[in-house]
């Protein structure tokens, strides 16, 4: 790069471009480019061992990448480490409390280690434990709370020192239906906030009602363009369910609309919401008996398993 | 650099060249992790209960170690304070490994570790705070035990600055073995195995080292003249002549001395008392001030008890072989004084061992600052980030 040319504007929070990470002999990560952009929710979604928490380490300043370029709030972890850790919020995977310590204490020494003052620390912990339904245990010890009640916790912890930010590694193991509802509509208000939210997860439709973007990680590489071709596609199938099927079928195939068989009804492409519109009211004004109509399960969940597929 | 042409991608900056950086000690980062681990790791160990007990422990040994010291003409000297001294110092080598010997590698199992690491608290912080926690937990035992190491001063003859010593000497050994500890914990991955580690070396200083001692000595002997002075009596006191035996005994009987030159092994004791210089044991004898031998003391060595022979025997050891041994005058051959003298213009042993000490510390605050500065760039065997 010569000097005279001029650097792109950086608009992304996390930029990471062929990201590279051995352990030994175990490429963890072979090749990874992500983008995630402020104000917005991005999925990391991979099989186990694909290389999502060796990632996240990387982008969260811990690990240091053998290759690839990586820019976190526009600083380099690889040289300024401090800087990076101190845009970030790193939820991890391992579940680790000081047990000793209440959960406003734990808060409050996080938020010291950030070097906010004590009291800003403090009252910073006591509204996020409300935030995250804990505050009934803000003076008891963390040894007694529970697994999901630590994964909350470990999520107030990550947010303590307000990261523009925010990598959440399996945010939602643990938690039970309501939490992980409530979660989806934290994580959101997070990004309607303005800060940058990149969220790793197995449960996919938890993901598919949370994420803007998606990126798809196998055997260490993100999959780049051909996934999120994959999830535009995914996202335009739609389901229709309908007491005469073959009423149904013959009305597709008389109108030359492409299908595929499904039980009880059968799989169309359609482009928006507008066009469902239209479609459901060209199929019922066509006298077929539609008595279910609707987008076909997850985006994130159909793509993750032709990925799989291709994989085996 | 090697010319390894393993690397496929042709990284521009590989991670192996580069040092994570440590980042700066700061007096908030410092004091915020000796909060956090004094609260976490000391308040758990049912701290008051263990100090009842260890002060229950010292309390019976000292009392034991008056009884069994016999206060007649006998002098036992600084007997009883050494003895309590050095059963504090034991307890201090077995208790101290265990408050830093887990801090470390038990973190990162706990999941601990890597959260702080993730915030913008340097390695130097985290690493010292650990450190002084433990510390200042040592010390509290030390605290304990410094009633009953006074109450053993009084009983003795002991230097009274030897007090004052003594208590630091332990302190400063307690941070070493803290330090080792914490080196340990950074370097291995299972706890059960930065314990037995730091014990062993421990060890090594403490046992390893004095049995090394004699084993070493006896490969590199070497031959020397030896001159033997010995009385010679007269075969019969009546008919004695007096200018062949000049000299009278205790018992009126006359006696002459005679010279004997042999060729005898001696062994270089003087190229291998570092060996025990860098003992703990010795480190705490050698600091201990000890009354001063009068000019005109006719003793070789002016030894009081357990601290002063410890100290005076290892500063002995550090001067070449003897070639005269005269047993013939009463009092001090010539040899004999100069080799006092030269005994007590040695600089002090414990400088030597306290240094080698303060190069361990340093070195494993170094190893511990390494292993938990980020980003990683390799990680020892068997461990995870997080």
């Amino acid at each position: 790069m010569t000097i005279l040319e001029e650097a792109p504007p950086i608009t992304a929070a996390i930029q990471a471009t062929g990201v590279a990470r051995a352990f030994g002999s175990v490429q963890a990560v072979q090749d990874a480019t992500l983008t995630v952009e402020r104000g917005k929710v991005t999925a990391l979604i991979g099989p186990n061992g694909c290389g999502k928490t060796t990632l996240m380490l990387m982008l969260a300043g811990l690990l240091r990448p053998d290759a690839g370029e990586i820019r976190v709030a526009g600083a380099d972890p690889r040289t300024d480490s401090a800087a990076v850790r101190a845009a970030i919020g790193w939820m991890p995977d391992q579940l680790g409390s000081w047990d000793n310590l209440s959960c406003l204490q734990t808060l409050t020494l996080v938020g010291q280690s950030y070097r906010i003052p004590a009291a800003q620390a403090r009252a910073k912990g006591l509204s996020l434990l409300r935030k995250v339904h804990l505050e009934e245990f803000a003076d008891r010890p963390t040894r007694v709370l529970s697994r999901g009640q630590k994964q909350r916790l470990s999520l107030a912890r990550a947010l303590v020192h307000d990261p523009a930010v925010l990598l959440l590694d399996e945010p939602a193991n643990g938690l039970d239906p309501r939490s992980r509802v409530e979660l989806r509509q934290y994580v959101r208000e997070i990004a309607a906030e303005g800060r940058a939210v990149l969220v790793s997860s197995h449960v996919l439709a938890e993901l598919d009602e949370m994420v803007d973007d998606a990126v798809f990680m196998s055997k260490g590489r993100t999959l780049g363009d051909d996934a999120a071709r994959m999830v535009a596609h995914a996202r335009t199938r739609y389901r229709v369910w309908s007491l005469d099927v073959d009423a149904l079928r013959r009305a597709l195939t008389d109108a030359s609309v492409p299908f595929e068989e499904a039980e009880g009804g059968a799989m169309v492409s359609i482009a928006d919401e507008a066009h469902a519109q239209q479609a459901l009211a060209w199929l019922v004004g066509a006298g077929v008996p539609v008595h279910r109509f609707g987008p076909a399960g997850s985006a994130l969940e159909q793509t993750y398993m032709a990925m799989e597929e291709d994989r085996r | 650099m090697s010319v390894e042409t393993t690397q496929t991608t042709p990284a521009p900056q590989g991670r192996r060249g580069r040092r994570p950086s440590f980042g700066r000690l700061t007096w908030s980062g410092l004091t915020l992790v000796i909060g956090l681990e004094l609260r976490q790791r000391v308040r758990s160990t049912k701290w008051k209960v263990a100090l009842s007990l260890i002060a229950a422990l010292i309390a019976v040994i000292t009392g034991l170690i008056i009884f069994a010291v016999p206060n007649d003409e006998w002098q036992p000297g600084d007997l009883v304070f050494g003895l309590v001294v050095y059963f504090v110092l034991f307890l201090g080598l077995v208790v101290s490994p265990t408050l830093t010997a887990t801090s470390i590698n038990g973190d990162v199992k706990e999941g601990t570790l890597a959260p702080l690491q993730a915030t913008t608290l340097s390695a130097w912080d985290i690493v010292l705070g650990k450190l002084l926690a433990a510390w200042f937990a040592s010390l509290a035992i030390l605290a304990v035990a410094i009633p009953f190491i006074i109450f053993a001063m009084l009983d003795s003859e002991a230097h009274p600055a030897a007090l004052i010593t003594v208590i630091l000497v332990l302190a400063a050994e307690l941070l070493v073995v803290c330090a080792l500890g914490l080196a340990w914990s950074a370097l291995t991955s299972r706890t059960a195995s930065s314990a037995v580690l730091t014990y062993v070396t421990v060890a090594v200083l403490v046992v390893v080292m004095p049995i090394l001692f004699p084993l070493l000595m006896l490969t590199m002997p070497v031959e020397q003249t030896m001159t033997y002075v010995n009385r010679d009596y007269a075969y019969s006191e009546s008919t004695v002549d007096e200018d062949k035996y000049p000299y009278v005994d205790e018992s009126g009987y006359h006696y002459r001395c005679t010279e004997e030159t042999y060729t005898q092994t001696a062994y270089r004791t003087d190229r291998l008392w570092w060996l025990l210089a860098v003992n703990p044991y010795v480190i705490v004898a050698d600091s201990a001030p000890s009354p001063e031998i009068p000019e005109d003391s006719d003793e070789y060595y002016y030894t009081d008890g357990i601290l002063d022979a410890i100290k005076q025997g290892v500063r002995e050891l550090r001067l070449p072989p003897a070639t005269t041994s005269d047993y013939c005058q009463p009092g001090l051959s010539e040899e004999e004084m100069y080799r006092r003298e030269q005994r007590e213009g040695l600089s002090p042993t414990w400088p030597w061992g306290l240094g080698f000490h303060a190069i361990l510390a340093a070195g494993s605050v170094l190893i511990a600052v390494r292993r938990v500065a980020v980003p990683y760039g390799t990680l020892p065997r068997g461990t995870r980030v997080a």
